[in-house]
């Protein structure tokens, strides 16, 4: 168990082996130490030991429910060890599950020098800029090659859409291949979902108006008022892109089109509160979710920023917070979401909601949220497959001639478990939300020993901060889990 | 001073009273009006007086707690409540668990209680019934083939009934002996005089045999459970005996009496921390389960075979799932808070329901005729 206190100076704890939060107290530890021991005192016994520290009735509460909540663990029988997966294992996994997303990086050209891409210098171990474009039989070799795996995951999960993305770099640079993908698969085959990320610059009117008509969901990169989008966000002559890009978002917006979403980045120098502001404008689009730059193994982006940048940055956080909870009806009954629901709307009810399982963790997937590789498939302009557009190229799955690659899937995966070697003792693991990206450098998979040296005391601080919320607005954070809903009727 | 029931208590609201229900001892306590606001006024944060005797108790048998401050207790849950409907992560595949197979629909008996009589049972899905139908039977081929199909599909059990089994006992140990190591668990139900020890013995270890009567002989085994078909009036506190299901003729809805299990207090004695929590979104009994008639229909249960998702004789049961999923999935999420009186019950996740009979009793989908309780002004009649 993690113990945790919130502003209030309540007690919680979380308990890892179930996956659960429970309200907890100093009695409680009391007890709870003197019984996990291996040897431990009777019932009797553990109260007299603890009658000078507590009230009795305490004491016997905390004894009774301990050994009450023991037993909601689960026995171990039947549920299959840790091992290495084979390839019917993987196999399986993915007709079900996999498949979920074909990303097609169509170049890794781009018409942009962000100062904090991950193909940027900053970021050592990604694989940086060229001006290398897909060509169409690659492109169209993945997907008759994504259509056959659907087909034969069909029987498996009869629910699954396709769902086809485009990436890059910049995809507009690459726009006619585009075209002729998208006509190709409508022509051969079903509906499918098609997702476009772009930095806005080429979405001229013309390009929107196909984009719509092909029910695209566009994505584009914003992030926030004019002089804070343009610290970052800059063409190759330094030069700022803000313009162009709301020159060119206004036909879509104007068209009312509820496919076109923003993808806001913040780091220490942004102003959360003027970016929230900005996002609350009518014809700004909806905010997907809000990132802050990544801090990956190898980046060196942070080293920019002096302690001053990091203390106002997390005071502005603040701020943002207290102004977001003092207008909750103002957020709840909001059009659309901004940048403050995902940041503060969303995060508490995710902290303590979210990833709960009681059930013993997945035996060939033990630790992390990290995809089994092959659940979506990432191809890059040569054709070659990875299992995810955010990690390195030296972990391939498989190429647009082969396939996926079984063996390099499940040579990645034992690798990778090698590599989570701290994860066993971790006492957040079923709150980790870690994967690759997290770990893999150049050529390696770094060790969770050494990524993670303080992960226990950063969740507590989340912890501690989603409960204080949730002790103040317990209907609002109830109300993040509509599936539930109904439990709280008449009351 | 606040007082807040535990994580695995949860206080479940009906339009008059309340209960608690504990998910880990499997207890439900009825509450009345003062401790239904009492416990109602606790777990909104409202402060209270620590001398309060009820709370005091409700603390010596372990299900809640003083607290100094306002606290959050979030409550006991197996997984995840969070739906994903993020665009981008698409749906995960239908989760069946459960799949009757009627293989057969001869036989030569004339049971007065059988479906075929449009006699109501209140388990007459878990024993054999024929119908009126003359439509072809679907071939061994297809059987196997659906078997495949829900082995991929992960269903968890199969029941496989009939008719009278005994009259294609040869399709029935080839289907039987094909499902085999498929699933986790396998029944087949079967007429007590349909039964011989040879056919015992074929069915060994393979599956367990729900066997249909009215007088059950003193056969024992673990693979064996009895489905024992009672008149309502009949029915005097029998002696419950581990492998004995009782299966009651509901005659009309105003003769039921009040010692059926399914329409009295009775029913409301054990909760299970995975039904509760799963009856919250879906129907206790239709929730996660399909039937494949004999001539290849796809419906919700072996009796509410007017409501058809299709036929696995004109295309592959994933097609029906990929087609019909709306329907198949608003039958799955019919739980008790969309049944008309259900809704404003406090024992609505706890309580078992039988679709089929409601509404045949009814007419309505959504109506309920079998309960001797009035939520409403909570209390029993
Ligand atoms: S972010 Fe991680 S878990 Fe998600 S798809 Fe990429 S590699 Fe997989
Ligand atoms: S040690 Fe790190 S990677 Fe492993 S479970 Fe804990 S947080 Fe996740
Ligand atoms: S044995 Fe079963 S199917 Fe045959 S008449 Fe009796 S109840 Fe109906
Ligand atoms: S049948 Fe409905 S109204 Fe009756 S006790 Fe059950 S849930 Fe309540």
């Amino acid at each position: 168990m993690i113990e945790f206190r919130t502003k209030n100076g309540n007690m919680y704890a979380w308990d890892n082996e179930v996956g659960l939060f429970i309200p907890f107290s100093h009695a409680m530890r009391g007890v709870l130490n003197k019984i996990s021991n291996h040897n431990p005192p009777s019932r009797e016994e553990v109260i007299w030991q603890l009658k000078n520290e507590f009230p009795e009735e305490d004491v016997e509460f905390c004894y009774d429910w301990l050994n009450k909540w023991n037993r909601i663990k689960l026995k171990k029988p039947n549920y299959p060890e840790i091992h290495d997966p084979d390839k019917g294992d993987i196999e399986k996994y993915l007709l079900k599950r996999g498949f979920t997303q074909l990303l097609l990086g169509v170049t890794e050209d781009c018409n942009l020098r962000c100062k904090y891409c991950i193909y940027s210098d900053f970021y050592k171990h990604s694989r940086g800029y060229s001006e290398k474009y897909m060509n169409f039989f690659t492109a169209k070799k993945a997907i008759d090659n994504y259509f056959s795996l659907l087909e034969m995951g069909k029987r498996f999960n009869p629910l699954r859409r396709p769902t086809i993305g485009f990436y890059g770099g910049e995809p507009l640079l690459n726009f006619k291949l585009i075209e002729k993908c998208v006509n190709y698969i409508e022509q051969n085959y079903y509906k499918t979902m098609f997702v476009m990320t772009t930095n806005g610059c080429l979405l001229d009117e013309e390009k929107a108006k196909w984009l719509m008509k092909h029910d695209f969901m566009i994505i584009v990169s914003l992030d926030g008022p004019e002089q804070e989008h343009n610290r970052n966000r800059i063409y190759a002559n330094g030069r700022g892109t803000f313009k162009d890009i709301m020159k060119n978002i206004r036909p879509i917006m104007k068209a009312d089109y509820k496919k076109i979403y923003s993808l806001p980045v913040y780091d220490w120098r942004t102003d959360i509160l003027k970016q929230e502001e900005f996002f609350n404008l009518k014809d700004i689009p909806q905010t997907m979710a809000v990132s802050q730059v990544s801090d990956y193994a190898g980046s060196e982006y942070y080293d920019q920023f002096t302690e001053e940048d990091r203390v106002a940055h997390f005071s502005k956080i603040e701020e943002g917070k207290i102004q977001y909870y003092q207008n909750l009806d103002h957020h709840r009954f909001k059009e659309k979401n901004t940048p403050f629901d995902a940041l503060f709307g969303t995060a508490p009810g995710n902290e303590l909601f979210g990833s709960i399982s009681i059930f013993h963790s997945d035996p060939i997937r033990p630790f992390t949220s990290a995809c089994i590789p092959g659940t979506k498939i990432f191809v890059d302009v040569d054709g070659i497959y990875h299992l995810c557009e955010r990690v390195p190229y030296s972990f391939p799955i498989g190429n647009v001639d082969e396939g996926l690659n079984l063996d390099k899937i499940i040579k990645l995966i034992i690798n990778y478990n090698k590599a989570m070697n701290k994860c066993e003792e971790c006492k957040v693991s079923r709150k980790c939300n870690f994967c690759y990206q997290m770990f893999m450098t150049d050529c390696t998979i770094s060790n969770s020993s050494e990524v993670c040296n303080e992960i226990e005391t950063l969740r507590k601080n989340s912890f501690s901060s989603a409960f204080s919320i949730a002790e103040k607005f317990p209907d609002f954070i109830e109300n993040s889990n509509p599936r539930h809903m109904n439990i709280k009727k008449y009351r | 001073m606040y007082f807040r029931l535990n994580p695995e208590c949860y206080l479940i609201k009906g339009r008059k009273l309340g209960a608690i229900f504990d998910l880990i001892d499997g207890t439900t306590y009825a509450l009345d009006h003062g401790e239904t606001e009492l416990i109602n006024n606790c777990e909104n944060n409202i402060q209270i007086d620590k001398d309060n005797d009820t709370l005091k108790e409700l603390k010596c048998i372990r299900l809640g707690n003083f607290y100094d401050n306002k606290i959050y207790v979030p409550k006991l849950k197996v997984g995840s409540p969070f739906v994903k409907d993020d665009p981008l992560v698409p749906l995960y595949p239908p989760e069946i668990h459960r799949a009757f197979l009627e293989i057969n629909n001869s036989c030569d008996r004339e049971c007065w209680y059988c479906g075929y009589h449009g006699v109501k049972r209140s388990l007459g899905c878990m024993g054999c019934n024929k119908w009126e139908n003359n439509d072809e039977p679907l071939g061994i081929e297809r059987w196997r083939e659906a078997i495949n199909e829900l082995e991929d599909l992960d269903c968890r059990e199969i029941i496989i009934t009939g008719g009278d089994l005994a009259l294609a006992w040869d399709k029935t140990v080839e289907i039987l002996n094909h499902a085999v190591g498929r699933f986790r668990q396998i029944y087949l139900i079967m007429h007590q005089e349909s039964l011989s020890s040879e056919k015992m013995d074929h069915l060994e270890d393979k599956a367990t045999l729900i066997v249909q009567t009215e007088r059950p002989d003193s056969t024992k085994s673990n693979h064996l459970r009895y489905l024992v078909v009672v008149k309502s009036n009949e029915h005097k506190s029998k002696i419950k005996e581990d492998n004995t299901i009782y299966d009651y003729i509901i005659a009309e809805e105003n003769s039921i009496s009040k010692e059926h299990p399914l329409t009295s207090k009775k029913k409301l004695s054990g909760v299970n921390m995975f039904k509760f929590l799963s009856h919250v979104e879906y129907h206790p009994c239709l929730g996660h389960s399909l039937t494949i008639c004999n001539n290849g229909d796809v419906t919700p249960c072996p009796m509410m075979r007017n409501h058809c998702f299709g036929n696995i004789r004109d295309k592959p049961l994933y097609s029906i799932f990929e087609d019909s999923w709306e329907r198949i999935n608003q039958f799955w999420k019919l739980n008790l808070d969309r049944i008309e009186k259900c809704t404003g019950c406090e024992f609505r996740y706890s309580c078992s329901d039988c679709r089929a009979l409601e509404e045949r009793l009814t007419g309505k989908i959504d109506g309920k005729a079998l309960c001797n309780y009035n939520p409403r002004e909570g209390i029993w009649t």
